[in-house]
């Protein structure tokens, strides 16, 4: 059994990668032994004469005299009349990439990375033959190249940093998910932080590109970071414990406007510009007082055990409306106004106490006349019907005119405190919290009480510190002890 | 415009500069007759004559040496290093005489001479034809040290390096050659300076940084990448010392992320320099450390080896894949 | 010899007494005759084949018979075909490069015959002739050529130094190794078996290398038993002799010190009783010497250079009719020391040969890839052993193993 083997255009040396094959020394039909020269080639600098790598009559020629070829194409045809055992088909051309070379991953030689070449001048490179290198003095020559990756083993690759979105550049195709490049669009601005940041940024799940950055030169300090999740953001929140820090805005979809206009009148304006007139010409100073007010709670307990207080309502506020009574009349200045007109300040003898309501038309501050008149169980009256007639919105304005000084009640919200806003006109108002169990030290020991914050805001043109810490003082004493009220008269 | 070879396009640029200034002479082993074993000086001596491309006798510290006298007379000496591995016993005359001199003398001398070194291996040979050895160079105050890494590059940046009065070790990608490209001969000037960098190719995600016969293993790198939905902006450094600095990192500025790469040993190979200039300029910047995909600490191994020794497409995307996972 | 024995004059005893003449006389170049080596050279064969005298070297060949006569020429004619066969190997794409030494087979089997097992020789990277004769494997030596190794043989198994492709620097090499043997006492005992001598092998244009000549200075000042054996082939690559010396190279001994002598490098004869003497002379303590073995490169400087670009094939021509292994043949059949019978058996042994060296060639193993990392120290070296573990575990990461 005949073998035919074809010898290809070893590379000729001095960095050619073609040749011209000037002289045949052979033909076919001619027998040829190993190392005969067989033929003259003629590269841009020299005349070479190639020896046969192996014996036997020569087949065909299968280049013409005269004619170019490149390194790696088969030149002679010789039929070797040895039996298939020939482990390779076609002679070895020079500085072919032996098969043995361990993990040299056999490069499909192509002019592939000449493909590369649209941005840079990258050039073509000779010889795009399958086993065919670029020769030089003193070795096999240069190996062609292209730009291919082996394939790895999954899980070997690192996992990318950031979710797998795609770039502007990026291609369709579907990304190897294990190393996809990180999120960031084109354009955007790097954050800039330093490397123990960026850590903490990413175990906390946190974009960095959202967090404000207090540092000089608009560098994100790790107490930035700290405050962006304090902050409560929904990407601190929602952010996934494991995985990707880089937050994505959902996007809903939305039907309908997006926005709802509403006209500025009735109650809305008119408390508008009383807040405003207020806040704006007030100077505003509130000050808070913490008080134990269980000897209050139980007091409303008893009273609304009491047959006195049987069919009307009975709550802290109706206390708070009454310490603050007794305290302004140990403290009158409080309860007067500024007249800038007249260049006065205007203490008032009585006190048309202001009750802060919410009522379906807004905001609404009706005022119980001549409350400091009032007996406890008048007083709880007159809350009462005015919670009720302001609740219904029929609040007639003579209520809501000559309020002296204001009570505005947070406590039903749960809200502990504020700092509210003089009724226009009043020197003081108070606010009146949640009343919760709290700890608290009776007696050297840590016991759970009632306990609320009081706020009290104040005119500062005519209410000083010590009058306004005077009067909050007296309106906790009564609430914390309130047989202060006996006290007082 | 012409398409060159790296080697011709040397070739042409030498000629330019022999036809501007008398004073530029060529030095070397078989530069003459044969032209240079890559040709690089191929027919320069018919053109230019014996006493103006000489063929030395076999020494290359004689080549050096010789060269800083003739510096000193007033001329300007292209010596050519046949390999990279010969320039060792020349290693003294460059680092004692031609770096230090000009300091020596207060400024008084200046030695303008080019030292072409083909550098770099992949190309199948024996030993001490394949070193990487710019570190030495650019470790040395006094030389300064360049790598071009096309033919344009090749072709003006040897002019320039001639022109200019410092002492320039040019290093020449051997291996890269035959590798053609477009080059306007005609132009006044080339497109940039003798020390300036050059982004080879833009990108987003990763900045990767070598020069001479890495670029294009980079550039291909970056295109295999591309079809991973990866973006490499891949920066030809072209100048290592100085390094162009501002053009680097001002490229990390816009990724975040810089894998530096070369044949050189990792171990205090100029991607060390890169890295620690780079993470001090650009601290703030850094969404990962710089990383470096080099040769290993090893001697040049046999060439049935190099491959795996020399930092290929796949171990440079793998250094790439690194840095995108921090 | 040359005519002036430097040794006894102003160099070894001190300058109180100045020969103007002497001095004259030495810094004097020689005229030379183009391409004949002049008439200094030494040569026991002519290129026909005739055997001439010499008074100072015919007594080193008086003892050769027809078997050791026979024996040359089949080492010849072996050298030559597996040289022959390397360069096809080459052309081939079997191996990378091959440095050949046609027409240098005299200069090299001539010397390398000259040694005693206990010599030590330095090679060049051309020196297979000399390897040869030390008994090292063709095949170890295709290794290098082949990018298996950069050597690989234990140097010190056949006393044959490692192949050192830096220009000349093994003949620093070779000194360092004769100071050696000079302080283990080997030298000038009289004991044949005992003395020992080396020989630093490098060509023309190796003499103009620092090295070179830093190495004849510590020779020569050290007294060293150390052969230093040029083999002249005329080219440098592509620079003549004019490139790298004003004087005949063996002349330039006596600048240093010791004597220089030029054999017909094409002379297996000549060589061999130069070297013989040369040798004898070194392990008797009497220092270092010269040889140059004028020959010629008939073949390129590598299997990549193209000779025609520097020299014209007339020169060539001229050196066929000179051939190291025509003469002797010639010389052999007019004096009925070989027939036809025997020739046509060392051609055939050396097809024999050719074909063990192809076929080994062919079936070398390539290099294990993580053997990149061994041998690299003596003692482990914490950044060779990561950048080990490194690579395995990087290769292993690949489909398809690695």
């Amino acid at each position: 059994m005949s073998s035919i083997k074809r010898f290809n255009l070893p590379d000729p040396g001095e960095g050619l990668t073609e040749a011209e094959i000037v002289t045949w020394k052979v033909k076919a039909g001619d027998t040829v032994k190993v190392n005969d020269i067989i033929v003259e080639i003629e590269t841009a600098k020299s005349l070479v004469e190639l020896p046969v790598p192996f014996a036997g009559t020569v087949s065909e020629l299968l280049v013409s005299e005269g004619e170019t070829v490149e390194v790696g194409t088969p030149i002679i045809a010789v039929e070797t009349g040895q039996g298939g055992a020939a482990p390779v088909q076609d002679a070895p051309a020079a500085g072919a990439v032996e098969p043995g070379l361990e993990g040299s991953p056999a490069p499909k030689l192509a002019a592939a990375a000449a493909a590369a070449e649209e941005q840079i001048e990258e050039g073509k490179i000779g010889g795009t033959t399958s086993t065919g290198r670029t020769a030089v003095l003193v070795g096999y020559g240069v190996k062609q190249t292209e730009a291919k990756r082996r394939p790895r083993k999954t899980g070997t690759t690192p996992a990318p940093a950031a979710a797998p979105a795609m770039t502007a550049q990026a291609a369709p195709a579907p990304v190897a998910p294990a190393t996809a490049a990180p999120a960031r669009s084109l354009g955007e601005a790097r954050a800039l932080t330093k490397p123990p940041v960026r850590k903490l940024a990413k175990d906390l799940g946190i974009d960095l590109t959202q967090v404000t950055p207090s540092g000089e030169g608009g560098i994100i300090t790790r107490a930035d970071v700290e405050a962006h999740v304090a902050g409560g953001t929904a990407a601190a929140e929602a952010a996934p414990a494991a995985g990707a820090p880089a937050y994505q805005a959902p996007v809903f979809a939305r039907s309908g406007e997006r926005e709802t206009r509403v006209p500025i009148k009735g109650v809305r304006k008119m408390t508008a510009q009383a807040m405003s007139a207020s806040a704006f010409t007030a100077p505003h100073v509130t000050e808070f007082i913490t008080v134990d007010v269980t000897r209050t709670m139980k007091l409303v307990d008893r009273l609304r055990e009491d047959r006195e207080f049987r069919d009307v309502k009975v709550t802290p506020l109706l206390i708070v409306a009454k310490a603050l009574l007794l305290a302004a009349r140990r403290n009158p200045e409080i309860n007067a106004t500024w007249d800038e007109a007249a260049g006065e300040i205007v203490v008032k003898n009585y006190v048309n106490l202001g009750i802060a309501a919410a009522t379906p038309r807004g905001l609404m501050v009706p005022n119980i006349k001549d409350a400091d008149q009032m007996s406890l169980r008048q007083l709880a009256d007159a809350m009462g019907a005015l919670v009720a007639t302001a609740r219904e919105g029929r609040t007639p304005p003579a209520d809501m005119a000559g309020g002296s000084i204001t009570i505005t009640n947070v406590g039903v919200f749960g809200v502990d405190n504020g700092t509210p806003i003089l009724n226009q006109g009043e020197a003081a108002i108070l606010c009146f919290g949640a009343v919760r169990q709290m700890p608290w030290v009776v007696k050297g020991k840590v016991k759970p009480r009632w306990v609320t914050q009081l706020a009290l805001s104040f005119d500062h043109r005519l209410v000083d510190g010590d009058l306004g810490s005077r009067f909050l003082a007296d309106v906790a004493a009564v609430l914390e002890d309130p047989s202060k009220g006996l006290v007082w008269g | 415009m012409s398409t060159l070879t790296i080697a011709k396009g040397i070739n042409n640029g030498l000629r330019r500069s022999m036809e501007r200034d008398d004073k530029v002479i060529l030095m070397g082993e078989d530069i003459g007759k044969l032209g240079g074993v890559f040709r690089v000086t191929d027919g320069l001596q018919k053109d230019f004559g014996e006493d103006r491309v000489i063929d030395t006798p076999l020494a290359e510290s004689g080549i050096i040496g010789t060269a800083v006298g003739l510096a000193l007379r007033g001329y300007r000496p292209v010596c050519e290093m046949q390999f990279d591995g010969f320039v060792y016993p020349a290693f003294d005359q460059i680092v004692s005489q031609v770096a230090k001199m000009r300091a020596r003398s207060l400024g008084a001398v200046k030695l303008p001479i080019v030292i072409r070194i083909p550098v770099g291996g992949g190309i199948g040979a024996v030993e001490h034809h394949s070193e990487s050895n710019e570190a030495y160079f650019a470790h040395t105050a006094g030389l300064r040290v360049v790598a071009c890494a096309n033919p344009e590059d090749a072709y003006w940046m040897i002019q320039q390096a001639i022109e200019t009065d410092d002492p320039v070790v040019f290093y020449e990608p051997k291996r890269r050659y035959w590798d053609k490209g477009e080059v306007d001969e005609s132009a006044e000037a080339g497109p940039l300076g003798l020390y300036d960098a050059r982004v080879a190719r833009e990108g987003e995600h990763v900045t990767l940084a070598t020069y001479g016969p890495m670029v294009r293993v980079a550039l291909e790198a970056a295109q295999a990448a591309a079809e991973e939905g990866k973006s490499i902006e891949v920066v030809d450094l072209r100048s290592l010392s100085p390094l162009d600095m501002d053009t680097l990192a001002a490229s990390v500025e816009k990724t975040g992320r810089l894998v530096v790469t070369h044949e050189a040993s990792t171990f205090l190979g100029m991607g060390a320099e890169v890295a620690a200039e780079i993470t001090q300029r650009c601290f703030y910047h850094l969404e990962a450390p710089v990383l470096r995909v080099g040769g290993y600490n090893l001697p040049y191994p046999p060439s049935k080896l190099e491959e795996e020794f020399l930092p290929d497409l796949d171990r440079v995307l793998d250094g790439v894949d690194r840095a995108l996972a921090y | 010899m040359s005519d002036i024995d430097v040794a006894s004059s102003a160099g070894a005893e001190g300058t109180e007494h100045i020969d103007e003449a002497a001095v004259a006389a030495l810094t004097a170049p020689v005229p030379e005759t183009i391409g004949d080596g002049g008439p200094e050279l030494v040569q026991l064969l002519t290129p026909e084949g005739e055997r001439v005298d010499h008074p100072d070297y015919s007594a080193y060949v008086a003892d050769l018979d027809a078997d050791d006569l026979r024996g040359f020429y089949r080492d010849l004619v072996l050298v030559r075909r597996v040289d022959a066969e390397a360069t096809a190997l080459q052309r081939q794409g079997e191996l990378g490069i091959w440095a050949s030494l046609l027409g240098q087979e005299a200069a090299q089997v001539g010397s390398g015959r000259a040694l005693r097992p206990q010599d030590y020789a330095f090679p060049t990277y051309r020196e297979h002739g000399v390897a040869w004769c030390r008994g090292v494997n063709p095949l170890n030596l295709l290794g290098l050529f082949r990018g298996v190794n950069h050597g690989g043989w234990d140097p010190d198994e056949k006393n044959f130094h490692l192949y050192t492709i830096v220009i000349g620097a093994q003949t620093l090499h070779a000194t360092g190794y004769a100071m050696g043997i000079q302080r283990d006492g080997a030298v000038g005992t009289g004991d044949a078996d005992r003395d020992a001598a080396v020989v630093a092998y490098f060509g023309d244009g190796a003499t103009s290398q620092g090295d070179v000549n830093e190495a004849f200075v510590y020779a020569a000042v050290n007294n060293a038993p150390v052969v230093f054996f040029c083999q002249n082939n005329q080219w440098a690559i592509s620079e003549p002799n004019d490139r790298q010396t004003r004087i005949p190279l063996y002349q330039r001994a006596r600048g240093f010190g010791f004597p220089g002598v030029r054999v017909d490098g094409n002379d297996v004869l000549a060589v061999y009783a130069v070297t013989k003497a040369a040798m004898d002379a070194a392990r008797s303590g009497q220092g270092p010497m010269l040889i140059e073995a004028f020959t010629y490169r008939m073949g390129a400087h590598t299997t990549s250079d193209d000779p025609t670009k520097y020299r014209v094939s007339a020169e060539v021509e001229v050196w066929k009719h000179r051939d190291p292994i025509a003469r002797l043949k010639a010389y052999l059949t007019a004096h009925a020391m070989a027939d036809t019978e025997f020739f046509d058996a060392v051609d055939r042994e050396a097809d024999e040969l050719a074909a063990t060296v192809r076929e080994g060639c062919l079936s070398m193993p390539d290099p294990e890839p993580l053997s990149m990392f061994d041998h690299i120290y003596v003692e482990e070296h914490p950044v060779v052993e990561a950048e080990r573990a490194e690579f395995a575990a990087y290769h292993a990461s690949f489909e398809g193993g690695h």
